[in-house]
């Protein structure tokens, strides 16, 4: 089960409105980090990803390991919550 | 109507009126007719809802907008209107249909659904060009949707490739975060349209256009793009362009895919072939949108189809009914 989700996003990204609908249909709480109101964490979403892409999103396990999903990607996405 | 509708899944018919395979805007434009004619409507979405409608940054060719509409705004409304006559939407993906005479089987990621009547509306994805560092760098410095992408390069060089509208109007989305774009066109003329031409003009300071340039080669770094080789074929002679990153529209192939068992007849390119009431050639299989062959690949062209083969879908149901 994931501890903590949370969620790299831009304004104009419709597959960042994919994952949150996604995870919202599957019951799972997340926190959001959008990109264009917070330019400082770019960086960040980088370094997690290694990707220049949104959405990222990173599932913080029970164990405190982190899964990183880049993009919308169901069968990533599922496997990395359950 | 009932807003607060129940909340169905892909399971709540054993047998489904009508399935629809995507949900952009020729599938919800379907689905708003169909459902209204308690014809019950499932759609299947393995991308976005809205499709490419969605990832489109603003909208200014969709009658009953004046002013324009941002392209996930109008996604939205289109979802809003199918959900709110009972259309059920499934995120998951299409992966065969297969003709039982009176019912077609559909094998999904969520697993076999039975249909009466299916509306393949799966539109198109993004052409790659096939040159090296492309799938290297792809997510990384090599992007196909500035929507998704652009703020990433807040103040940053790109070059964009390309020659049509997504290309015109994608470059002109990504000057609000870049502070150059390399504009590489292969041919020796935009296939834009006149307005978009006319607003990428508005543009210079920041964009500037290469006609009759290829693009050979996206080169990087320590894992970012730096540059890209490119040919300039009215001299003959090799340029390279700087840049951090390099959004690519050359084009959209369909996504036909999954109808690799050739019974559903497609054209020379992929396209679904069908008959003027939007009937494939197979009974009870209808195609509407960018992925029919002939289609004029705009969203209201998308959404005249999607209402005209739910109005055939309605009187193939009723012939049916009738045991026509
Ligand atoms: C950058 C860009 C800008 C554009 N700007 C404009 C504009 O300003 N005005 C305009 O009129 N048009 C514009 N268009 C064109 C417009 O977006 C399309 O014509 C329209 O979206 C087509 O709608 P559709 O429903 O046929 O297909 P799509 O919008 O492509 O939707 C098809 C959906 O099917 C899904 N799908 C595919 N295969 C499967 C499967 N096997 N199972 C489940 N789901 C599947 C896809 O994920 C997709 O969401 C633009 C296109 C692009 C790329």
């Amino acid at each position: 089960m994931a501890k903590d989700i949370t969620i790299f996003t831009t304004n104009t990204c419709a597959y960042c409105v994919m994952v949150k609908k996604w995870l919202g249909a599957k019951g799972h709480n997340y926190q959001e980090v959008n990109l264009d109101q917070h330019p400082e964490r770019q960086k960040e979403a980088f370094e997690v990803s290694g990707q220049l892409a949104v959405p990222v999103t990173v599932i913080t396990k029970e164990d405190d390991s982190k899964e990183v999903v880049v993009g919308y990607n169901l069968a990533k996405l599922a496997s990395a919550v359950s | 109507m009932a807003d607060n509708k129940e909340v169905l899944d892909a399971t709540a018919h054993e047998v489904w009126d009508v399935v629809m395979v995507g949900a952009g805007p020729a599938a919800l434009s379907a689905a708003v007719y169909t459902t209204r004619e308690d014809i019950t409507t499932l759609l299947f979405e393995k991308g976005v809802i809205g499709g490419l409608a969605a990832i489109t940054d603003w909208v200014d060719n969709y009658p009953g907008f004046p002013k324009g509409i941002a392209g996930l705004d109008l996604a939205e409304n289109l979802r809003l209107q199918a959900e709110r006559f009972g259309a059920v939407i499934e995120l998951g993906e299409v992966l065969s249909i297969a003709d039982k005479g009176d019912h077609k089987e559909l094998d999904t990621t969520s697993g076999l659904i039975k249909a009466r009547t299916v509306l393949i509306a799966t539109g198109s994805d993004y052409k790659k060009i096939g040159v090296p560092g492309e799938e290297e760098y792809y997510a990384r410095g090599v992007h196909y949707c500035a929507t998704c992408d652009g703020a990433f390069y807040r103040d940053k060089r790109l070059v964009v490739v390309g020659g049509g509208n997504s290309a015109v109007q994608e470059a002109i989305f990504l000057t609000r975060f870049a502070s150059h774009i390399d504009l590489l066109v292969r041919g020796d003329s935009f296939r834009a349209s006149d307005v978009l031409v006319k607003e990428l003009d508005k543009h210079k300071d920041k964009i500037s256009v290469h006609m009759q340039h290829t693009t050979d080669e996206i080169v990087g770094k320590d894992n970012l793009v730096t540059h890209v080789v490119s040919t300039n074929k009215a001299i003959g002679e090799k340029v390279e362009f700087k840049t951090d990153g390099v959004f690519i529209f050359v084009g959209l192939s369909p996504n036909t895919a999954f109808l690799k068992d050739g019974k559903v007849e497609l054209d020379e390119i992929g396209l679904v072939k069908t008959n003027h009431e939007l009937e494939t050639t197979i009974k009870g299989i209808y195609a509407a949108g960018d992925v029919r062959s002939g289609a004029t690949m705009q969203i209201a062209s998308a959404t005249g189809e999607g209402a005209t083969a739910a109005l055939k879908i309605r009187e193939y149901i009723d012939d049916q009914n009738m045991g026509a």
